[in-house]
């Protein structure tokens, strides 16, 4: 499998702010990669890097082959760009938007275009300024959509979007996946990048501190057990890998480390289970687990 | 015609008629807090302006038969178009000179600090969304707009002190002094209460100021004609009282003294205002009182690169500068005959110090071009404040993200602005054309007026690349750029008042092409600002190609 970005250990300032400090990432080609971190945790600024809008102060880009910085016009033929706080000009409509970023991009098919904007319900006759976030977002969407490209670069695309629109998205980008497209796709919201994503990369300020599928980074994580016993469950307590055991009158609720579960379930069958719901982690004790315990040192550039 | 849709506000009349104006006190302490640079430029700088007319024009006049030098021009038709009527000439003062032929400027200013001031707090507020939370606290529907004609009130009294002691403070009369201040004050006030109307109109803080700055400017024409009617003792000299800066000027401070026309002035501030508030309640937040129109689904087919992004950016100010700069070169030219005519009937010896009378009409048509030239460098300036905006609002982002390479973004703006320049220096001289012939009953200086508009292309270009050459290095500076033009203005038309050194008017880029057709055009300076230019634009490529985006 070839790699479409890889990024290998690059530095980022701005001013005496460290935005990027010794970030790798490397994206394989025709995967969904999910770039998970909170506000100020570098997302942006290394997809900004990516398209050679921003140049890393140290550490070497690849995209698609080539240097994002050198070769960007070359490049950004081949990828399409949704910001996550998308701004159109005030006095053209969204059509007219959506052709010229296709145009300026290297053409569009005019037939998945007008399919887009049905699917996404937008009327492209409304001038920039009259449009919600929500609808500025559609109409860069539907651009990137559109355009018959190698590489879909996505800053947290589905900001002010509903629910029915979120579901569109997500079948689109399945489609781009079928179709060969590499995606990269910053986001904080986790169910959507939990559904997508091939690979999870997760950043916190300015580096890559976990990486991997959503099956391996579940083994670093604890899964949430609720169960209603027969017998006295105090001896789970003393089982490797049990965490915050509470029993109140027959109803346990623990947490227990991946590797150790199989173990841990086969001793809660010998207690008489009457109930049993064990949840798997979501991405948010993920992130809690990593980013949870520092609060306060959020304060890095986006 | 547009069908003009009113959307009557379902909310139940606030009881005892309170509420429409809760807030305002803690909105003015915000404007006045948000204001804190541009009130004291604004109301400092119009009254530094004043006191430097003043000191320049002391220095100037050492006996009175300097103060009867001035008395020939300003005294003339011509005099009158860009000074006002003249009260008090025939027995010239220099407090009297200053009130009647420098006023006006500071007046004008005066004028656009009331119209600026409004709109920028209320539609550009709107238009930005700010507004909206301000709104949605517990503020009353009128709050915004009492706030800010309080606030430009303020400002046009505190013009008005500044102005009357400077004048009383250099010795002249105090009750002409005061009044003469008022009568800068009220221009301030009527044009406020105008921009509380044209704020309603339209969704777009522009073209609130845009139109509210049209009449301002149709303001400045009436009483020109109306003026030069007067002097000449023929024709319509009550144009003048159509104007708002007519009622100023027809105060006659230092001469008649009298304080009634600036009632006329008051009385229209609040008939406007009271417009503007009405308006206000017949429309929507947000919306203007004309309705947009759905636009097209696709892209046109030649909306397919950098150049022409840039062309469809800049196209709707290019239609309104070529429109605004044909009217005004009509204008200005339909002005020539009454000129000439002021002339002949002067004195003999009067029209040698002229230069005689054919000089004269080429003096008048040569000095036109400059202005031209100037008014055409703001465009280009403007239109380079188009592409910072493009970049610090995000959407230089997106363009940037496509095949499209940072120099060739940047180059397509400045291509579009360059071709724009010539093409609005020949609609401009084009209007003066026209306007001469007609007015003259005589062709013959059409040809000569559009080499001389043209002719300042270059001038104009070397203004553009050094904007480019800022915006590139230091995007916050950009403004600066003002100061060249500003230079450019002052020496082009104070030069020999002032006595500047033709060393130091040398720095002016528009000093050298020659105002065709009193003088040759200069192929040397077309040939080295051109040059000069190119390489300048380039420079500014180059730098802009090294920067990142998102710079400050």
């Amino acid at each position: 499998m070839t790699t479409a970005i890889d990024i290998q250990h690059i530095d980022k300032h701005f001013g005496r702010t460290k935005a990027l400090d010794g970030l790798d990432l490397q994206v394989e080609t025709g995967t969904v990669h999910g770039f998970l971190g909170p506000n100020g945790a570098g997302k942006s600024t290394t997809i900004r890097i990516l398209l050679g809008l921003l140049r890393a102060d140290r550490g070497r880009v690849r995209l698609l082959g080539g240097d994002p910085w050198a070769d960007a016009v070359r490049l950004h033929r081949r990828l399409a760009y949704v910001p996550g706080d998308v701004e159109l000009w005030p006095n053209l409509t969204g059509g007219e938007a959506i052709d010229l970023f296709a145009r300026l991009r290297g053409g569009t098919d005019p037939v998945r275009r007008d399919e887009l904007c049905q699917r996404f319900d937008l009327d492209p006759r409304k001038k920039g300024r009259t449009y919600s976030k929500g609808n500025r977002q559609k109409v860069a969407l539907i651009a990137a959509l559109a355009s018959d490209v190698d590489l879909l670069l996505l800053d947290e695309p589905t900001a002010g979007l509903d629910p029915l629109m979120e579901a569109v998205f997500q079948e689109c980008i399945r489609e781009a996946c079928a179709a060969g497209r590499t995606v990269l796709l910053s986001s904080h919201v986790l169910a959507q990048v939990e559904v997508l994503a091939d690979q999870i990369s997760i950043i916190r300020q300015g580096r890559i501190v976990e990486t991997g599928s959503l099956t391996e980074l579940r083994h670093l994580t604890r899964t949430s057990v609720d169960a209603i016993v027969d017998s006295p469950a105090a001896s789970l307590a003393t089982l490797a890998g049990v965490h915050g055991l509470q029993d109140t009158n027959g109803h346990v609720r623990f947490e227990v480390d991946g590797d150790h579960l199989a173990v841990v379930i086969r001793r809660l069958g010998d207690l008489g289970v009457r109930g049993l719901t064990v949840r798997p982690p979501t991405l948010e004790q993920l992130l809690l687990r990593h980013y949870g315990d520092e609060p306060a040192r959020h304060g890095a550039v986006a | 015609m547009a069908t003009v849709t009113v959307h009557r506000p379902v909310v139940a009349t606030p009881g005892r008629g309170g509420g429409r104006v809760t807030g305002t006190g803690t909105l003015l302490r915000f404007m006045l807090r948000r204001d804190r640079i541009r009130f004291p430029a604004w109301t400092l700088g119009l009254a530094l302006l004043m006191g430097y007319f003043a000191t320049a024009l002391e220095t100037f006049v050492e006996s009175p038969a300097d103060l009867e030098g001035l008395t020939a021009f300003s005294g003339s038709p011509a005099g009158a178009l860009f000074g006002g009527p003249g009260f008090g000439f025939d027995d010239l003062t220099i407090e009297r000179f200053l009130a009647g032929q420098y006023g006006l400027y500071v007046a004008i200013g005066a004028g656009l600090m009331g119209l600026l001031t409004v709109v920028r707090h209320t539609r550009a507020e709107e238009r930005s969304g700010r507004a909206e939370l301000i709104r949605a606290s517990v503020v009353g529907r009128h709050a915004q707009l009492t706030a800010v004609l309080v606030l430009a009130a303020t400002m046009a009294a505190v013009v008005a002190i500044l102005i009357g002691g400077l004048m009383a403070s250099r010795g002249y009369d105090l009750g002409g002094s005061l009044l003469f201040g008022a009568s800068v004050g009220a221009v301030a006030l009527v044009f406020a209460g105008v921009a509380a109307v044209t704020a309603q109109l339209s969704e777009y803080p522009r073209a609130a100021s845009g139109t509210a700055g049209a009449l301002l400017g149709a303001a400045f024409v009436l009483r020109g004609l109306g003026d030069m009617a007067a002097v000449q003792g023929s024709g319509a000299s009550w144009l003048s009282w159509l104007s708002p800066v007519g009622w100023s000027q027809q105060t006659a401070p230092y001469v008649h003294d009298r304080w009634w026309p600036l009632v006329i002035s008051l009385a229209v501030t609040v008939t406007a205002a009271a417009a503007g508030y009405a308006l206000s309640a017949r429309r929507d937040f947000g919306a203007g009182l004309v309705p947009p129109r759905p636009g097209p689904a696709r892209a046109a087919a030649w909306l397919d690169g950098p150049l022409a992004l840039a062309f469809r950016l800049h196209r709707a100010s290019l239609i309104g500068w070529s429109v605004g700069l044909l009217a005004a070169g009509l204008a200005y030219g339909s002005f020539t005959q009454p000129l000439l005519d002021g002339f002949t009937d002067a004195p003999e010896d009067m029209v040698a110090i002229m230069g005689g009378a054919e000089n004269l009409l080429d003096g008048y048509l040569g000095t036109m071009g400059l202005t031209m030239a100037l008014a055409v460098g703001v465009y280009a300036v403007l239109a380079m404040q188009t592409l910072r905006a493009e970049e610090s609002e995000g959407r230089a982002e997106s363009v940037l993200a496509t095949a499209v390479s940072r120099s060739a973004w940047i180059g397509s703006h400045l291509v579009v602005t360059a071709v724009g320049v010539p093409w609005l220096l020949l609609v401009a001289g084009a209007g003066m054309g026209v306007g001469a012939a007609v007015s003259t009953g005589d062709a013959g200086s059409f040809g000569g007026l559009l080499l001389g508009h043209v002719a300042h292309t270059p001038a104009v270009w070397l203004l553009l690349a050094a904007a480019a050459l800022l915006y590139a290095v230091v995007p916050r500076m950009l403004p600066l750029i003002w100061v060249v033009l500003g230079y450019g203005l002052i020496v082009g038309y104070f030069a020999p008042i002032l006595e500047i050194p033709t060393s130091a008017g040398w720095l002016s880029p528009f000093a050298h092409v020659g105002e065709h057709p009193l003088e040759d055009v200069s192929v040397v300076a077309v040939l080295v600002l051109t040059g000069l230019a190119a390489v300048t634009a380039q420079v500014a490529r180059l730098v802009f190609r090294r920067d990142v985006v998102g710079r400050t």
